[in-house]
């Protein structure tokens, strides 16, 4: 039905009921599953999401805490109905997947969809990915750092039936299960996600009930017609134009002095956004390249924020989005690539789609963020003999803007995750806290200040343990914007008990005994404006966020 | 009798200060009559209210400052306090190596899609300036590993009094395992500044996670000063009126407490006006009969749900203030961006959209006759005949209909090319529906099926929308208490008198030791049973219950699970836990299981007839007062209502919707369909009508 026939049954006020509805809809499957759900990154990480699909395989609502999430069920759902045609589908029907080369992310995301029938006939589709606490491959929780390809990183599992008019797939589940370091959370886990994917389909049928099939169908069409209009007239506000943006990751961590360019190309015209990311790396040997699903949720995620955020998001509002990702790069690696540390790649690809925009929309762009979030991860075994693991994501600073200083130590882009407190980490571990503090100077100089990043300094109090450190930004920096300058790269070390100090170079994973200490310190934001014209430098220092010799050398402040 | 019976205590006064209005409620114990008022509040001088009350009561009333018998008070100055950026100047004191905790906070974002972010730690509280370290350090098994350096404590707090600090608040690590450095340094502030206001951790918030428990130390410094400074006065205030009455102060959990205990721990207050309100939501549902309720409280700017479940308000450990996350426990009151001052507006595609935008009060909707450009819901409820404008609160606000017809038409109907109406009924489904998904949310958040709660409707916009939210939700009792208006105010009259300790106690629960538990209650029980002395309430009337936060190993979010002494308490614990875990997500397993924190509750209810548990009469003459044309969802197009006069409705007198039942402080909507009965307790109590 085009849009005028359908003016005909579509009045504006019921479409807008049903809109509250789709969404209430997703936000209690997504609710359900941080409920049911055992495994801990989805109860504390928030590493989960839930979404309605048009029959058309179109996003219709969706409910996610983190944008890491955004819209990536999208080539997952395509995916399974490339295999499992609508007109194949059964009541009772259970569609699972989680490889990245067949619409996946990396393997721990383990997609579930479920038709929605009413009255014999699909009306849409109910679904849910979940990050999984472990699905093989060869270390503990499926994220190796250092896997060279993807049969290392777990059970690869194409587009099957979980379950099939009703009954479980018992085969599927049997291998399932042989391959997980946690079977039991597995099986916990996907039985949650099928409780959201069953909370979706009710509350659909219920409609249904309510309005009828037909209309609530030609409703659904025209809510994405809605937001696509919505985003082409937001995109339209654009000045036309192509914007760039290139930027470094530091390495893979595997070939540690090997850079990784990452290039953005935006074009906006007509009511479209274009983002090429020709000029990017070819794929590298670790873990951290990217399947395109990634690369769309930090396009969509640079869609909202340029745009309006009254714009209810769905399909519509990726219609006017397109990517070129060249085959056999960072951004679209060929198989058997290894992908599972792929979220560093994303968040640096979101940031730099954004940035590219900030020369042209200063009003609503802030100065590049650190864009970064260290990984750290302790393991060993505690004086009672129990094994421990203990992991943070440590953040930097975000970028300044107009009128506005960065914000420090903040989550940024593609993720949004919390610390740890450091009366939750001596608890479980045999590691002290010494310090966490705010690190003077590294916010970018500026009218505006980039936002600091953070020190944290940990005394080692048992031997033998192992130390992974995933850094980023340790050679490069957030730049500043409109004469503002670049935040302080990150840098760790670890002073050793005898006094050695070894600067760590982005990526380590070695081994720590009693009296050695590690000392991170993250990377700050970029500022904004010439440092000059700065007027709360005294407030600064005092504050300790700029030192004296800074002030002066920097700020020209006396 | 002699003299002195016409001066002896029989009335009990609430007084419940809120932005506009400061809500009045005069309860007389002999007889349970009640009367109530609404004053405009004074915004410069918020206690003003309190006496201007006292006067309204000693000549409209005649009621005498000597026969008020307990001085009720819920107040917002906490929260406006900190939303205005009214606190003191403080110091604060952290283990070396920590003071920027307060400002790094937990490194996440409210804010996820925008790149113009804003900071979400309350830095304000206190600038980096004036966070000062001290070496000490107590390790995570509660040992002492670095002493207490007195001399540095001596150093940083003469320097914080000389940079003008009201208040220190003092945080230190894992000082809720060991408070030794933490009162040690309490000890040194008060030898050199006995005057000065001294917040611990370990007193306020003596919990793990030491970003929170920092924030709501320095929330409580921040606010000692001013909350001191306003309630001394109101007390004096009290006493030159001759109010000889101890003045009561509603918490944020939903109990009251004695003025000068209070002023001990301010951040208890943040809720103090909406804790108030669902306890009145309660009470009146438990009057009517249904211990299991859902309260709406639909404002101008927000609509606030809570849930009560077997009479007993849900209590959340956590809240929100202003946009950042604070420890302490209050009624788990829910708000969502709707309201009566919810702007209707057509975005990009023409999509009919209300709220989360509001007109406010200022300008107010276009029917207030004040400016109000854009339509809003009540706007839309004077349109479909909901209310009538010539009777809006009580008739004290005349509303010019014509004006909510005008930007209703122009800016909504005209471009949708509706009907006035059509698009007046349009802009209530919209916000109905936006309500009901966030009554159903809040609902499954806590394992709760709306459909077996009923609905109590509360605020001036409560009772219209009432029956409209319960049919959508599947809901098959409203219950509209008999005041709705005004109920935070008669809630206060409600609530028990109620000292909460907490303490945290990490072990497992095989480890634990009965003996253990034993204790920690016992040194609780003495915090609490030292504050009911000093409010005067004798042992014999005090309800003692005690609570445990529980979770598997390895959760970082727990359960409070009651804690029963008699029997095997461990057993029954862990049994508590497991079913409770089940019900609110969905599952449970077999598993290690420990103790996190433990808390004992010492409640004196009011006595019987505050509980809204005495008969209500009705007023002689016709409730009738004439029809007008409403137009609901349902009826398809007008419809003729009958409109009764609440204070009028006999007790267990049955009636039909179409209707409207007015008063002074709100509008219940009687949809076609339903059924409404008052009850004894003067309660308005509807149901579909196919439910007998």
């Amino acid at each position: 039905m085009n849009r005028v026939d359908r003016a005909e049954v579509v009045d504006p006020i019921t479409t807008e009921v049903i809109r509250n509805k789709l969404e209430g809809i997703a936000n209690e499957m997504e609710l359900t599953l941080l409920k049911s759900s055992f495994s801990p990154i989805v109860k504390e990480g928030l590493d989960t999401s839930a979404s309605l699909f048009t029959v058309k395989a179109e996003t219709l609502a969706q409910a996610c805490a983190i944008p890491v999430h955004l819209a990536t069920l999208i080539p997952t759902i395509r995916s399974m109905l490339r295999r499992y045609p609508l007109e194949t589908m059964r009541e009772g029907d259970a569609y699972i997947l989680n490889d990245p080369y067949c619409g996946g992310t990396h393997l721990p995301d383990i997609a579930i969809m479920t038709p929605v029938f009413y009255r014999g006939r699909v009306i849409a589709m109910s679904a849910t990915m979940t990050h999984h606490g472990d699905i093989g491959g060869f270390s503990p929780g499926s994220l190796p750092t250092n896997s060279t390809e993807i049969y290392q990183e777990g059970l690869r599992i194409p587009p099957l039936k979980f379950r099939e008019a009703g009954q479980y797939n018992e085969t599927l589940v049997a291998l399932l299960r042989q391959n997980s370091r946690l079977p039991d959370t597995l099986m916990g886990d996907l039985n949650a996600q099928l409780a959201a994917c069953t909370v979706g389909a009710r509350r659909l049928q219920e409609l249904a009930d309510v309005y009828g099939a037909d209309l609530l169908m030609a409703i659904f069409d025209e809510l994405l017609d809605r937001s696509e209009i919505m985003t082409r007239e937001a995109l339209r506000r654009i000045p036309e134009g192509t914007y760039r943006y290139v930027d470094a990751m530091d390495n893979d961590g595997i070939e540690l002095d090997q850079r990784i360019r990452v290039e953005v190309a935006v074009t906006v015209r007509d009511g479209t956004i274009a983002f090429d990311l020709a000029g990017t790396s070819p794929q590298v040997k670790g873990p951290m390249n990217c399947v395109p699903s990634g690369s769309q949720a930090a396009a969509y995620y640079a869609v909202r924020v340029l745009t309006d955020p009254t714009i209810p998001t769905n399909g519509g509002c990726f219609r006017p989005v397109s990517l070129k990702l060249p085959q056999g790069s960072l951004v679209n690696p060929v198989e058997p690539a290894p992908v599972n540390a792929r979220t560093s790649t994303i968040k640096r690809i979101a940031t730099s789609m954004v940035s590219a925009l900030a020369e042209v929309l200063p009003d609503r762009i802030a100065a590049p963020a650190a864009g970064t979030l260290l990984v750290v991860a302790f393991g060993g075994m505690n004086a009672d003999g129990k094994r421990y693991i203990v992991g943070e994501l440590i953040a930097g600073g975000s970028g300044a803007a107009e009128g506005l200083d960065g914000v420090d130590v903040v989550d940024t882009d593609a993720s949004n995750c919390m610390n740890l407190p450091a009366e939750a980490l001596e608890m479980e571990a045999p590691i002290r806290l010494r310090r966490v503090a705010l690190r003077c100077d590294s916010g970018g100089a500026g009218e505006f200040r980039g936002g600091l990043g953070v020190v944290r300094e940990y005394e080692i109090l048992a031997d033998g343990v192992t130390f992974t450190h995933r850094g980023e930004r340790h050679y490069s920096a957030a730049p500043g914007i409109r004469g503002g300058l670049a935040g302080a790269s990150a840098r760790s070390v670890i002073r050793r008990a005898g006094g050695a100090e070894e600067v760590i170079p982005s990526k380590v994973l070695t081994v720590l005994n009693q009296g050695d200490c590690v000392i991170v310190e993250t990377p700050g934001g970029g500022g904004y404006g010439v440092p000059k014209n700065r007027n709360t430098v005294t407030n600064d220092i005092a504050n300790g966020k700029v030192s004296v010799e800074a002030a002066r050398r920097l700020y020209g402040h006396r | 009798m002699n003299s002195t019976a016409a001066t002896a205590p029989r009335f009990e006064v609430g007084v419940d200060i809120g932005g506009t209005f400061t809500d009045v409620v005069c309860r007389d114990c002999d007889s349970g009559a009640m009367r109530l008022v609404k004053i405009p509040t004074t915004r410069a001088n918020p206690s003003a209210g309190v006496l201007h009350a006292v006067q309204h009561m000693v000549s409209e009333w005649g009621v005498l400052p000597q026969q008020i018998g307990r001085f009720v008070h819920g107040t917002t100055v906490a929260t406006n306090a900190v939303l205005e950026r009214k606190g003191a100047k403080i110091g604060l004191i952290t283990t070396d190596g920590f003071k920027d905790t307060l400002e790094i906070g937990r490194q996440s974002r409210h804010a996820v899609y925008s790149v113009m972010l804003k900071p979400e730690t309350p830095v304000f509280l206190v600038p980096g300036a004036l966070r000062r370290e001290v070496p000490e350090r107590i390790t995570a098994n509660g040992e002492v590993l670095v002493p207490l350096d007195e001399a540095a404590v001596r150093r940083e707090v003469g320097d914080l009094v000389a940079n003008g600090v009201q208040a220190i608040a003092v945080s230190f690590l894992f000082s809720y395992l060991n408070p030794a450095h933490e009162r040690r340094v309490a000890e040194i502030i008060r030898e050199s500044y006995p005057d000065l206001m001294v917040s611990l951790s370990c007193e306020v918030d003596p919990a793990f996670r030491e970003y929170e428990r920092t924030c709501i130390t320095a929330f409580d410094a921040y606010l000692k000063p001013v909350i001191d400074h306003y309630l001394e006065n109101m007390e004096s205030d009290l006493e030159a009126n001759c109010v000889g009455s101890a003045l009561q102060i509603m918490q944020s959990r939903g109990g009251v407490a004695s003025s000068h205990i209070a002023r001990r721990r301010p951040v208890r207050l943040f809720l103090s006006g909406p804790a108030a309100g669902v306890i009145g939501g309660s009470m009146a549902g438990e009057a009517a009969g249904y211990q299991d309720v859902i309260t709406i409280d639909i404002g101008g700017t927000s609509a606030d749900i809570a849930l009560v479940s077997r009479g007993k308000p849900l209590i959340a450990a956590e809240g929100m203030l202003d946009g950042y996350a604070v420890r302490v426990p209050m009624v788990d009151v829910n708000a969502i961006g709707a309201g009566g001052g919810s702007i209707a507006w057509l975005d990009g595609a023409k999509s009919l959209r209300v709220g989360p935008a509001s007109a406010g009060s200022e300008p107010g909707p276009a029917c207030y006759g004040r400016g109000g450009e854009q339509p809003t819901v009540t706007d839309a409820s004077i349109v479909l005949g909901y209310v009538d404008p010539g009777y809006f609160a009580g008739g004290s606000l005349r509303l010019q209909p014509e004006l909510s017809r005008r930007v209703i038409d122009s800016r909504i109907a005209k471009p949708l090319g509706l009907s006035v109406e059509q698009a007046a009924l349009g802009i209530h489904r919209v916000v109905n529906a936006n309500m009901a998904e966030g009554i159903r949310f809040v609902s499954v958040k806590r394992g709760i099926d709306p459909r077996r709660f009923g609905l109590v409707p509360l605020g001036g916009g409560g009772p219209v929308h009432a029956a409209a939210l319960a049919r959508e939700l599947g809901m098959r009792r409203v219950i509209v208490p008999r005041h709705p208006g005004v109920l935070s105010a008669r809630g206060l009259l409600a609530a028990p008198v109620e000292h909460e300790a907490a303490t945290a106690f990490h072990s497992t629960l095989e480890k634990a030791r009965k003996a253990d538990l034993e204790r920690e209650f016992a040194a609780l029980d003495r915090q609490c049973a030292e504050l009911m002395r000093i409010e005067g309430i004798t042992p014999d009337v005090v309800d003692v219950q005690y609570f445990a936060d529980v979770c598997y190993v390895g959760q970082s979010y727990h359960l409070e699970i009651p804690v029963v002494m008699a029997g095997d308490t461990m057993a029954q614990v862990r049994r508590d836990f497991f079913a409770a875990h089940d019900r609110i997500y969905g599952h449970s397993a077999e598993g290690p299981v420990k103790f996190v924190n433990l808390r004992t509750v010492h409640q004196a209810p009011v006595a019987a007839g505050a509980r809204f548990d005495e008969p209500c009469g009705a007023e002689e003459g016709d409730p009738r007062k004439g029809v007008r044309p409403i137009l609901t969802e349902k009826s398809g197009g007008f419809v003729e209502a009958q409109v009764y006069e609440r204070s009028r409705i006999k007790p267990g007198v049955t009636f039909y919707g179409p209707a409207i039942v007015e008063q002074a402080d709100t509008t219940t909507v009687i949809e076609p369909g339903w059924r409404a009965e008052v009850d004894v307790r003067g309660n308005l109590v509807m149901t579909p009508g196919d439910l007998r």
